[in-house]
Order: structure tokens, then sequence, then C-alpha cells
């Protein structure tokens, strides 16, 4: 059962969080290990993986991004985000700023950081956070509803899309967690994506 | 993560950082990223264009240990290899050299990435009939 099937939803990206929440109280209840003590050994196994399960689709489902990488996935037959079969190009001037970014970052802490270059790694990170924002916008707006409204033969299309606006959203965040280490500081409601 | 040995001795001590101008004969630039993690790597070579034999090779990661591990190896690979040989390098190769684990298994395919890239930037730029007779003018 994949995790739009456990609260019985279609595979679509608009998600009425508070019905989903709402439904998520409902069969936590009802799988819950408490109610099952008495049931058979098998039942309450049952029951425990069914519990498992609808966490990790709630936490999933909850969140608009991880719903749409988690769709991807799901289109692709992955479990995990390694191994993607066609792999999303980032535009190549992407790679190439934030390339320089690093090398400049990395110049900058050599050399060691005085008022004026944190102050330059400041306006940095805040543009490339507005970027981000900007590319969050596109992928829970426009592109979510592209891929809610398409017909069968326009989904590799709207995949391919999502797929490329998550690929620039990771290298947007792995610059902006480097900047945010070499200032020493973290933005608030920003979670880091730390991965090493 | 526990890295192997070989990973943490390239982390600490990369071969070949750095970089060519673009623009000299026989530079070949691979610029390539992971969209998982946000990586960046770009490996250069430097080809002799009489003999075809990449006679150095430079590279800059930004990213995680093994990313480093696996550009760093690559480049120790490739000199003295000829265009030819170097395209037949896998990032299997690298995995096991560095005894990778699954879940960096995307970081040696990276690096693999990257050598395609400088070998097909330097064909382009200097390789192809007539570019090279024109570079010895």
């Amino acid at each position: 059962m994949d995790h739009f099937e456990v609260f019985g939803l279609p595979r679509r990206l608009a998600v009425d969080t508070a019905e989903l929440q709402r439904k998520f109280y409902e069969l936590s209840r009802r799988y819950h290990p408490d109610f099952h003590q008495a049931a058979p050994p098998e039942e309450q196994v049952r029951a425990l993986e069914a519990s498992a399960g609808l966490n990790a689709a709630y936490r999933t489902l909850r969140d608009p991004i991880a719903r749409i990488e988690y769709l991807v996935r799901l289109e692709e037959g992955r479990d995990t985000k390694e191994g993607a079969t066609v792999k999303p190009k980032a535009p190549p001037e992407l790679l190439e700023e934030m390339f320089e970014i690093q090398e400049a970052l990395a110049e900058a802490k050599a050399g060691g950081l005085d008022e004026a270059g944190r102050a330059a790694l400041v306006v940095q990170r805040d543009r490339l956070m507005a970027r981000l924002g900007d590319e969050e916008t596109r992928l829970v707006g426009p592109l979510s509803q592209g891929w809610d409204a398409s017909q069968p033969a326009e989904r590799q299309r709207v995949l391919a899309a999502m797929k490329e606006a998550l690929a620039i959203r990771a290298y947007l965040r792995t610059v902006i967690d480097d900047l945010n280490d070499a200032l020493g500081e973290s933005q608030e409601g920003y979670v880091t994506y730390r991965r090493h | 993560m526990a890295y192997s040995e070989k990973v943490v001795d390239h982390y600490n001590n990369p071969r070949n950082v750095g970089s060519f101008p673009k623009d000299t004969p026989g530079v070949g630039t691979g610029l390539v990223g992971a969209p998982e993690c946000g990586d960046v790597m770009k490996l250069q070579i430097k080809v002799d264009l009489q003999t075809g034999v990449i006679e150095d090779a430079k590279f800059k990661t930004f990213g995680c240990g093994s990313a480093i591990a696996s550009s760093s190896l690559a480049t120790e690979w490739l000199k003295g290899k000829t265009v030819d040989e170097a395209a037949k390098i896998k990032n299997t190769d690298i995995v096991n050299e560095l005894k990778l684990p699954p879940v960096k298994i995307h970081c040696s395919v990276l690096a693999e990435d990257a050598i395609k890239a400088a070998l097909a930037d330097c064909k382009e730029k200097w390789l192809k009939a007539g570019a090279a007779a024109a570079s010895t003018t």
C-alpha cells in the first residue's frame, strides 16, 4: 500500500491537510497497539505495522514538498532518493554559479572573515534564500496544480519539470547550508539540509 | 558513518586539487552535480595533443568525503592514460577501490560523469579533426 492509499487518497498533490489530520487521528486510534492487546499475536503485529505505515504516510503527505518528492519516486518505482534511472538535469548555468559561490566561500574562509566579508556572505545567502522560496512556491503552486490537471500523455513532462525544480532546490539548499555554516548562524524556520 | 581508510586518506590528503585555465590547449573541463545532495564537482584533464595521453589532471569538489575521495582517486588514475583508456574508467572501479557503501555509490557515479564530461569537452575543443592541427600552428 502506498502512502496515498493508506489515506484512501488518489495520487494527487492537492491535499486538504485539515482533513488529512482528522483521518490520521481516526486511523491512529484504530491501529493503536493499546487497543489490540487482547487480540491474537499475528493481529497485534499487523496493527503495529499498520501504525508504523500510517505514521510514515502522514509525515510525508502533510508536507507539500515531501509529498512531491514522494510522488516522483512513486511514479518512477523507486524506494529511495538514490538510483534514479533518469537523472534530473539542473541547468548548467546553475551548476557554474553554485561552484563559483562555493569557490569564493572557500577562499573567504581561508583568508579569515572580516566584517565586510561577512556582510557580503549575508547578502548572498539572503539572495539565495529568496530564490529557494521562489522555487518552492513554484513546486507547491503551479507545478503541483499542473500534475493534478495533467492528462496521462503529459505526465512525463510534468514529472521532469518537478524533478528539475527539486534538483535546483537541492543545490540551493546545500549552498545556503554552507554559507550559514561559514557565518556560524542558522535561519529561524529554516531546516538544515546537511546530509553528510 | 564509517569511511574506509582509503576514503579518509584521500579526504585528508586530496591529490591534484586545483584548476587549469579553461582555454589552455588540451584542457577539458567537466562540471557535474548530484541533485540528490547538492554536491558539485569540477574535474579537468590536460591532454598532450600529439600523443593523446593525459599528462595532468586536477579537481575541485564541494561535497562529502566520498565525493572528494572519488574525484581525487579519479585524477590519480587519469594521469598517464590515453583518452581512450580514460573513457573506460567505471564508477564500479571507484566503488571497489574506496569500498564505498551503497548510500555513497552516487558519489562514484558523479566522478565517472565528471570524467566523461571532461573527455567530451576536450574532444570537442581540441581533438576534433582540424582542431589539433590548428592548435599546433
